[in-house]
């Protein structure tokens, strides 16, 4: 049980990253994450339908190394197909998608 | 696919506001359309959306997103998940069908708006891809619902609820219309795409899919996480309209729309998601309690991104905690007792080992939502069930359409919010939701909660079975409980090993 006070604070995090549908991306993009984020750590739960993959304040997926862990061509457009969400603010190009925050707390 | 990548040509593409000269601005985008606040053209150009697609792009993605979810349901079909499935489950997928299937085609229609009449033209060119996903959205739960019908009446809902004055569909409806329906581009985009989209659809569309994965029904988890990618993206309308909004000195007023969105959105999820993701899905199916998704998805996510784009917390946020433990308890414990009123079969959900589940995810359920529950219980256990239905009439509340509720028993504290409003006396189910209607009175005066048409006279006969025609409800389509009652077993003093409340 967590307190009405940790409840409360909950939003006071600095998580950010890709919430992806279970599948052979999400597996690919947990790989990858840790590949593409260097010195960061990654967090990544697994809901049975979806996986939640997080680093603190910034969390940067590459068409390269999505590439390489699916061992398939891959576009960036196709992460839409399996990412039902995110944490954070999103910026994405063809070569890259970059999870952020405008503030850290 | 285009020869060029998408950033060497989409800012000149999307370049389209364009100088009138046959007609003025004002005619081209009426304010109350519009909804500029003021703020002049050139200020709306600088809206960059964040997430980029090309028509090219969409479509060869939405492509392969139905295939996907069609090629699921056709694989799936021949296991029969839905005959062999866990009452409570059926329950689930009955209620979600009717309360989200139709309403998406409202939901497009913002996006139209916004296509239309926003002065932004990064937001009109997002909002034609909404619109084709929200199109998409109707049409396909429409389509996984209708196998169904021939099983029972109660799954022809998906089409039928909202078309009804079910008291469920007129509390959805009162919300749409509200959300997406009757408000100006920037509006839709600030309440619909971002509170409800980016908010609040990813617990019903996420965290509904992790229990659905777990109860087995993969067709089910596979077609709501599918629908929430488009969400994903089309939800990022609202961010760069805040931003402009809030460069313009235009905060406070988007602060005021995304807490009503906030609020009208969580009570309507302590209906609807709280007592699927608590009660309805069977015990050892449940990924995490309507708390903790609540914790993770709206609190942990999405009120971090709100305070990220510098909006503050709502001024209700430790109203909103506190309700957390307390208003989709009050809201289940209602749908099962008026039980007849709802298009789905509602189950109890309290089992002796879903009420020590229910004590550790709430501390204090026995001591209050359990001692209601024991009576019940005992009247059942003692051939007396018609005092376990509806007799009188609930107190619902004139903003949320639902009952008003608080904690029963040793920790009572219902509590009703009057206000007297050109001369007519309305009532509230907590401080927030007056609020909301005190924001916009003229907006919200001339509706009629369900309540207020029965004493009104519109219901005749004034009775359960004239209140049951006039919401639509036939035979076959009125609910009762889930499991037929088997649960109550569990109680009965003969079954060695059960607890007795």
């Amino acid at each position: 049980m967590t307190s009405a006070e940790a409840v409360s604070d909950g939003y006071k995090n600095n998580r950010v990253g890709p919430i992806l549908r279970s599948g052979d991306v999400a597996l690919a993009a947990v790989e990858a994450v840790e590949v593409d984020n260097p010195g960061r750590d990654v967090t990544v739960q697994d809901r049975a339908a979806y996986v939640r993959i997080e680093c603190e304040n910034e969390c940067v997926l590459t068409r390269e190394t999505m590439e390489e862990m699916l061992g398939r061509h891959f576009e960036m457009r196709e992460l839409e197909i399996n990412l039902s969400s995110f944490a954070g603010q999103i910026e994405m190009s063809e070569d890259r998608v970059r999870f952020y925050l405008n503030e850290t707390v | 696919m285009p020869l060029l990548d998408r950033s060497e040509y989409y800012d000149l593409i999307r370049t389209t506001n364009w100088t009138p000269s046959y007609v003025s601005e004002d005619e081209l985008y009426p304010e109350e359309m519009s909804g500029s606040r003021g703020i002049p053209m050139e200020k709306w150009e600088s809206f960059d959306e964040p997430y980029k697609v090309a028509y090219g792009e969409y479509v060869a993605t939405q492509r392969e997103k139905d295939s996907g979810a069609y090629s699921v349901k056709a694989a799936l079909e021949r296991a029969n998940f839905v005959d062999t499935a866990d009452p409570g489950w059926i329950s689930i997928l009955k209620a979600h069908y009717g309360a989200i299937s139709v309403p998406e085609y409202a939901a497009m229609t913002g996006e139209a708006r916004m296509a239309r009449f926003s002065k932004a033209p990064g937001n009109r060119n997002m909002a034609v891809f909404g619109m084709m996903d929200e199109t998409r959205h109707g049409q396909i739960q429409l389509y996984f619902a209708h196998e169904h019908t021939r099983r029972s009446r109660q799954w022809d809902w998906a089409h039928k609820a909202m078309h009804a004055n079910e008291w469920g569909a007129l509390a959805a409806r009162h919300f749409f219309d509200d959300m997406m329906m009757t408000r100006d581009a920037i509006a839709v985009s600030l309440m619909l795409t971002f509170a409800f989209e980016t908010g609040f659809t990813n617990m019903q569309f996420l965290g509904l899919a992790a229990d659905a994965a777990e109860a087995g029904d993969h067709t089910f988890a596979n077609l709501i996480s599918s629908v929430q990618t488009d969400e994903a993206r089309h939800a990022q309308q609202g961010g760069p309209n805040l931003k402009i909004l809030i460069e313009n000195g235009r905060k406070d007023e988007a602060q005021k729309m995304i807490d009503v969105a906030f609020w009208r959105s969580w009570k309507l999820f302590s209906v609807l998601t709280g007592p699927m993701m608590d009660y309805y899905t069977p015990l050892e199916s449940r990924e995490q309690s309507f708390k903790e998704f609540m914790q993770e998805w709206i609190i942990g996510q999405f009120e971090r991104q709100i305070t990220d784009l510098g909006l503050d917390t709502p001024w209700y946020w430790d109203e909103f905690i506190r309700a957390l433990d307390e208003t989709h308890h009050g809201m289940h414990l209602g749908v099962w007792y008026w039980r007849p009123t709802v298009w789905w079969n509602p189950a109890a959900g309290v089992t002796p080992e879903d009420r020590d589940w229910l004590e550790e995810k709430y501390p204090g359920w026995n001591d209050t939502w359990g001692n209601l529950w024991d009576v019940i219980i005992e009247n059942l256990v003692e051939g007396r069930p018609e005092l376990t239905g509806p007799a009188t009439l609930p107190m619902i509340c004139n903003m949320s359409n639902i009952p008003i509720v608080g904690t029963p028993s040793n920790g009572w504290n219902v509590k009703d919010y009057p206000l007297v409003h050109n001369g007519r006396l309305y009532h509230f189910g907590s401080e927030p939701d007056r609020w909301v209607f005190e924001q916009d009175p003229e907006r919200y005066q001339g509706h009629m909660n369900f309540i207020d048409r029965f004493l009104a006279g519109w219901i005749q006969p004034m009775d359960l079975m004239g209140g049951l025609q006039y919401m639509g409800l036939a035979p076959g389509e009125i609910g009762d409980d889930a499991h037929n009652y088997e649960w109550v077993s569990r109680y009965t003093p003969d079954v060695a090993g059960t607890a007795a409340g």
